[in-house]
């Protein structure tokens, strides 16, 4: 290697320690630090209902368990056709992709507005005791990832329709995409936690 | 260089919650009422130890680290630059919302902010605490994943985890405290600041909320986050003493082992804060015995340090003594943590300057000694000057001094019933808070030493030569200051960071002279 | 290692022991226990002492040791050592403080555990809280409420404590033992006293500004001087409720919201000082420029609307403006009578 005078006005080339791509792993460590911002809340949760025996929904409340149902499946489906974007570029089905991401942001867009519009008709507010307070506030956390969501899929559907991705190069959408699972994931707990136990 | 903006910037906060501290002794130095009225030294020492904390010991060792560590493992630069820039400026953001929590006002509920007083009973203020904590947490997670990044992905060739220097071992077991820690403050924050402005009822009794739920989520992070202000501080201690001693660390992978440990630990002992809180009473006892077990991990350092000085060339620059001294009072307040552990003492001292005692005996002899320290070690190497060392001394041992004779006696006042957080107390303590309050003075003008030494030595020092300390470790290989991008090009790692001694032995190596390393080797 | 070397460094240890044992059997550290509970924490707290100082003089030694044995002549570049680690000694420091912790553990745990023990025959007494004064009530002698906690000597006490507004926590460092008081749950101590005396209550939570006023006394009395105490207190409370004698209702209701914690006031036989002096009413009144009943009852129901001088905003609670409006008439009765 021939030593220079003066500095490289640019970094070294890295040594790539580790298999891993760097931002993958950046995306699955943010994922970590998420579950614990949902597990302070979950504590909250076990608190009020367990610890302190709050009736689950107290009188006269009731939880409209069928629609969260409905809207599960929704958003369960969603993360398969997100995966089924992924594995189209992969196979440089192009296509694909954009239909998966597509059909992927509307399923999503779709959860949140059911979501909005059972908050308006749900009989109850954030006031309504700590039951209260803990509901909205445990959907409404997982409302606002949706919204992230929702953000980071549309960024990767204007970028899919522009030409971008490929077999080769296909790393946004699928860190785009780790963070829709978790996103689902925690909407399936959320769910049987506030909604069915 | 963002670590060094990190270090200037933390050590403002260092310096406001330090005259924060001086007005605090300035009131206690005599009983009655002097200068402030009750709220506003609620504030006082409230605001005192938010800015330490978060805003201080936290960021001050993000700081260090972020400049340290990419040279250490021999990489360019952290692994996301602009995330990097982005959890800087948040700090500025988080400190001037806490220092503007004066003026709001009223953010007078320690920087625990127990709910309901701190979630329904204050002012405005309250929330801008609530906030801040927000940025900085958010600013540490971000580091934090940074710091994690960086040291899985991008080591230089050769670097295996054993042969990690131990400050980098002590900043990965830190940063996967913050990423798995840090949430659940920013979750209690949240739920005490929407109590407050939507009056919710997360902590509100009367309409089935927990009170003391506050207290589990706020200590599930509160005490690792000790952690957090503490392992960096070990790394830093290892650094120094195995340069100084001119000795390898005794037990090098138990040293990191042990990080591991107290970071799993860590985890299960939240609740020693709560040992008087009116929490379910059958969890005290396990949790009494999880926190004493961490003095076993924790003791290996101590041990460890101390078996590295054996029979090793001592020289005592600045950083060793800073080094010596952090071993020596980080060990007082540890033992003072054991006796808090301890079930029925703690029930005793519990919330009394005993407990003031401990907090200082940790966190400025163990944290903000270490980061004298680290600051007196890679001064060369950040700012490519020396600094004086005559002055590094007396400020060493001006602030030795005046540490203990202000911390030591608040032992004694916490076990004779003085509470902590009161601007007034019983008469027959004035004698020792007055002296206390002029040793804290004494402690505070040394300061003055340190800033001056830092400040003339930047601009006007010697130039520091590329390796003053004849360390091992890859940044004290390049020149001081590094080049822009740290590395010319990519160091060859050939063994262990501390080969002190052993005839021949090299960390790292560059370029050309890999291949004849190589061929040595195989030779 | 040389045996020379282990001999200077046992008696660098011993010496730097022997200090810290002064520091720590010539400095009275702990207050005289007043109860049974703090004998036991007092054994503990020694018991740990022990174990600390030999910690501590063990590091201490080694450092001192080697500050002065192993320091580098100036022109010594060389290294030291190249030691890497020694397996037998990193096991003894493993396993010795394991030791050590455990015998630390078991003994706290079996005094926790005696401390927590209620013998049946006791005493039991309603502790409330609130911002920033104590009351406290006994449910044997009915209708007895006051600001002072009394106890008999040698009989254990079972405080239950409830908190109206914030957590407080309850503290007399000669009982050496502490409690939280949490709004919403009700928190238990025991005490048995075994020194006749005053000792001071002391709130040890942050609960607001007032928080360092937040006290009150303990006083141990002999039982029967005890129990003649609580029986005339309570047939004074009970005829004043009556509006038999003296204060009349007034009276009851300055004890049991806590006046009598924070107020002077003869009537009512209380000696605190957090508040003004209220046998000088008329005085203050006439100083605000207020008719004295007008004067009285703006002073309980909104405290902050007048701050009398040498005292501060936001100590008196806020919270007495919401009592029943013949409990405020009460109240104002009896701090005007016979001040007109
Ligand atoms: C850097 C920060 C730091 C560190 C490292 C520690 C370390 C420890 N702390 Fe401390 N602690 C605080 C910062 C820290 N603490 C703060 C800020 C508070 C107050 C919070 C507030 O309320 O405001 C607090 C409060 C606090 C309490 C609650 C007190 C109360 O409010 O009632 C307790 C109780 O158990 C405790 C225990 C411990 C223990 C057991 C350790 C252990 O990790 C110590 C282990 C170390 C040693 C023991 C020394 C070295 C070991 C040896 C030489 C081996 C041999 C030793 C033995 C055999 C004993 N701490
Ligand atoms: C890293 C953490 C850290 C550090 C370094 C300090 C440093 C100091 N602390 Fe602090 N402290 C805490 C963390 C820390 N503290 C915490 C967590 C609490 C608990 C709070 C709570 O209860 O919520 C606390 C509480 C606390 C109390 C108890 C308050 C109470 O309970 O009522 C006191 C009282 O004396 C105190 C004093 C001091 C003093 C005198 C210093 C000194 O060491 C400061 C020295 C520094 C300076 C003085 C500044 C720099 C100097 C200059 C700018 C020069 C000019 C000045 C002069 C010449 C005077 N602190
Ligand atoms: C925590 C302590 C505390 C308690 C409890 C308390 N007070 Fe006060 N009180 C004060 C303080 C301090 C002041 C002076 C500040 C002010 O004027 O508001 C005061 C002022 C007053 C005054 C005006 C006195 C004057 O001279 O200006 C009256 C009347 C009074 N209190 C009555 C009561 C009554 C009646 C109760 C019980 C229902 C009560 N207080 C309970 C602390 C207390
Ligand atoms: Cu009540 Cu402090
Ligand atoms: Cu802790």
């Amino acid at each position: 290697m021939s030593v220079e005078a003066g500095h490289a006005a640019h970094p070294p080339v890295a040594h790539q320690s580790s298999r891993v791509d760097a931002r993958t792993l950046g995306m699955f460590l943010f994922i970590a630090s998420e579950v614990m911002l949902f597990g302070s809340f979950f504590t909250a949760y076990f608190f009020v209902r367990v610890v302190n025996h709050q009736p689950w929904p107290p009188s006269p409340f009731h939880l409209p368990v069928f629609v969260a149902f409905v809207n599960t499946c929704i958003l369960v489906t969603s993360s398969f056709t997100m995966h089924w974007a992924l594995q189209s570029i992969k196979r440089g089905n192009r296509a694909g992709m954009q239909a998966g991401l597509t059909l992927t942001f509307l399923m999503g867009v779709t959860f949140l507005l059911t979501q909005l519009l059972e908050y308006a008709r749900i009989g109850f507010t954030p006031h309504d005791q700590a039951f209260g307070t803990i509901f909205f506030c445990l959907t409404g956390l997982h409302g606002a990832h949706v919204f992230v969501g929702l953000t980071i899929l549309a960024a990767m559907t204007t970028r899919a329709f522009r030409g971008h991705f490929s077999p080769e190069a296909h790393n946004g959408v699928e860190i785009g995409g780790i963070y829709w699972h978790f996103v689902d994931v925690m909407w399936i707990v959320v769910f049987t936690t506030v909604y069915i136990l | 260089m963002i670590g060094i903006q990190y270090v200037v910037t933390t050590i403002f906060f260092f310096l406001a919650a330090g005259l924060l501290a001086m007005l605090m002794r300035a009131e206690l130095a005599r009983p009655g009422m002097q200068f402030v009225g009750n709220q506003v030294f609620n504030e006082l020492f409230s605001v005192h130890a938010a800015l330490m904390i978060f805003l201080f010991i936290i960021p001050a060792f993000a700081g260090l680290g972020n400049f340290v560590i990419p040279l250490m493992i021999g990489a360019p630069d952290m692994a996301f630059p602009r995330l990097n820039a982005l959890s800087f400026w948040l700090l500025p953001m988080a400190g001037l919302m806490m220092l503007s929590s004066f003026f709001v006002p009223g953010f007078g509920c320690g920087w625990t902010g127990y709910a309901p007083l701190c979630s329904t009973h204050q002012e405005l203020g309250a929330v801008f605490f609530n906030m801040g904590v927000q940025w900085a947490g958010a600013s540490s997670i971000m580091t934090a994943l940074n710091f994690l990044v960086t040291i899985i992905t991008m080591r230089a060739p050769g670097m295996t985890f054993w042969r990690m220097p131990l400050l980098v071992w002590a900043n990965f077991t830190t940063s996967l405290l913050v990423v798995i820690a840090t949430p659940f403050i920013a979750g209690s924050q949240f739920m005490t600041m929407f109590d407050h402005v939507m009056h919710t009822n997360f902590f509100n009794y009367e309409a089935h909320g927990y009170v003391l739920g506050y207290q589990h989520i706020f200590w599930f992070y509160s005490h690792p986050a000790v952690y957090i202000m503490m392992l960096p501080g070990f790394g830093i201690a290892s650094e120094v003493i195995s340069t100084f001693a001119r000795k390898p660390i005794f037990g090098y992978r138990l040293m990191a082992l042990s990080l591991m440990a107290i970071l799993v630990l860590g985890f299960s002992v939240w609740a020693h804060h709560m040992f008087v809180s009116g929490m379910a009473p059958w969890l005290r006892v396990p949790m009494m015995v999880t926190s004493v077990v961490i003095a076993v991990p924790t003791g290996i350092k101590v041990f460890s340090w101390l078996a590295t000085l054996w029979e090793g060339k001592l020289s005592f620059r600045t950083p060793m003594l800073f080094a010596l001294g952090f071993v020596s009072m980080f060990v007082i307040g540890g033992l003072s943590g054991i006796y808090l552990a301890a079930v029925p003492i703690d029930i005793d001292v519990s919330d009394t300057y005993f407990v003031v005692a401990h907090i200082h005996y940790v966190l400025f002899g163990g944290s903000l000694f270490t980061i004298f320290a680290g600051i007196y070690y890679w001064f060369p190497k950040m700012t490519g000057r020396m600094y004086n060392e005559q002055l590094g001394k007396l400020h060493f041992w001006l602030t030795f001094i005046g540490f203990n004779a202000t911390f030591f006696p608040m032992h004694y006042l916490g076990i004779q019933g003085m509470p902590r957080r009161v601007s007034d107390y019983a008469p027959r303590f004035a004698d020792l808070n007055f002296f206390i309050s002029i040793a804290s003075f004494f402690l505070g003008a040394s300061t003055l030493v340190f800033l001056y030494n830092m400040i003339v030595s930047w601009a006007r020092g010697e130039p520091a030569p590329a390796n003053p300390w004849r360390a091992m470790t890859i940044e004290w290989q390049v020149s001081s200051p590094p080049p822009v991008f740290n590395f010319d090009e990519v160091p060859q790692v050939v063994g262990g960071p501390y080969e002190y001694g052993v005839p021949g032995a090299r960390h790292a190596v560059f370029g050309d002279r890999v291949a004849e390393e190589e061929e040595v080797r195989s030779r | 290692m040389r045996r020379g070397v282990l001999v200077r460094l046992v008696a660098v240890g011993l010496a730097a022991a022997a200090v810290a044992f002064a520091v720590a059997f010539f400095v009275p550290w702990l207050p005289t226990s007043a109860s049974k509970e703090g004998d036991r924490i007092d054994f503990v707290f020694w018991f740990v002492t022990v174990i600390c100082i030999a910690i501590f003089a063990l590091v201490v030694a080694v450092i001192l040791y080697a500050v002065v044995r192993f320091r580098a002549r100036p022109d010594d570049d060389s290294d030291g050592a190249p030691i890497h680690g020694h397996t037998g000694l990193e096991i003894a420091w493993t396993a010795v403080p394991a030791a050590l912790v455990t015998a630390i553990s078991v003994v706290s745990a079996v005094a926790l555990a005696e401390n927590d023990h209620l013998p049946k025959r006791h005493l039991r007494v309603n502790v409330t809280a609130q911002q920033f004064a104590w009351s406290f009530s006994y449910p044997k002698y009915k209708g007895l409420t006051v600001s002072q906690l009394r106890l008999p000597l040698n009989e254990a006490v079972e405080l239950k404590m409830q908190s109206k507004d914030v957590i407080h926590s309850f503290w007399v460092p000669q009982f050496r033992q502490k409690q939280d008081v949490v709004p919403g749950i009700t928190t238990r101590l025991v005490i048995t006293p075994k020194r006749l005396g005053t000792f001071p209550v002391v709130c040890t939570e942050l609960c607001g500004e007032g928080h360092a006023l937040m006290r009150s006394e303990a006083i141990v009395m002999r039982p029967k001087a005890f129990a003649a105490w609580a029986k005339g207190q309570q047939q004074a409370a009970a005829k004043a409720s009556q509006g038999v004698t003296g204060g009349g209702p007034g009276l009851a209701a300055f004890n049991t919201n806590g006046c009598s914690g924070c107020h002077t006031f003869k009537p009512a036989g209380s000696k605190a000082t957090t508040g003004p002096d209220l046998d000088n009413l008329k005085v203050d009144a006439a100083r605000a420029g207020k008719p004295l009943a007008a004067f009285v009852r703006e002073s309980i129901a909104d405290p902050n609307a007048y701050i009398e001088k040498g005292y501060q905003p936001g100590i008196m609670p806020t919270t007495f403006k919401s009592l029943p409006a013949q409990q405020l008439d009460a109240l104002v009765q009896f701090l005007t009578a016979g001040k007109k």
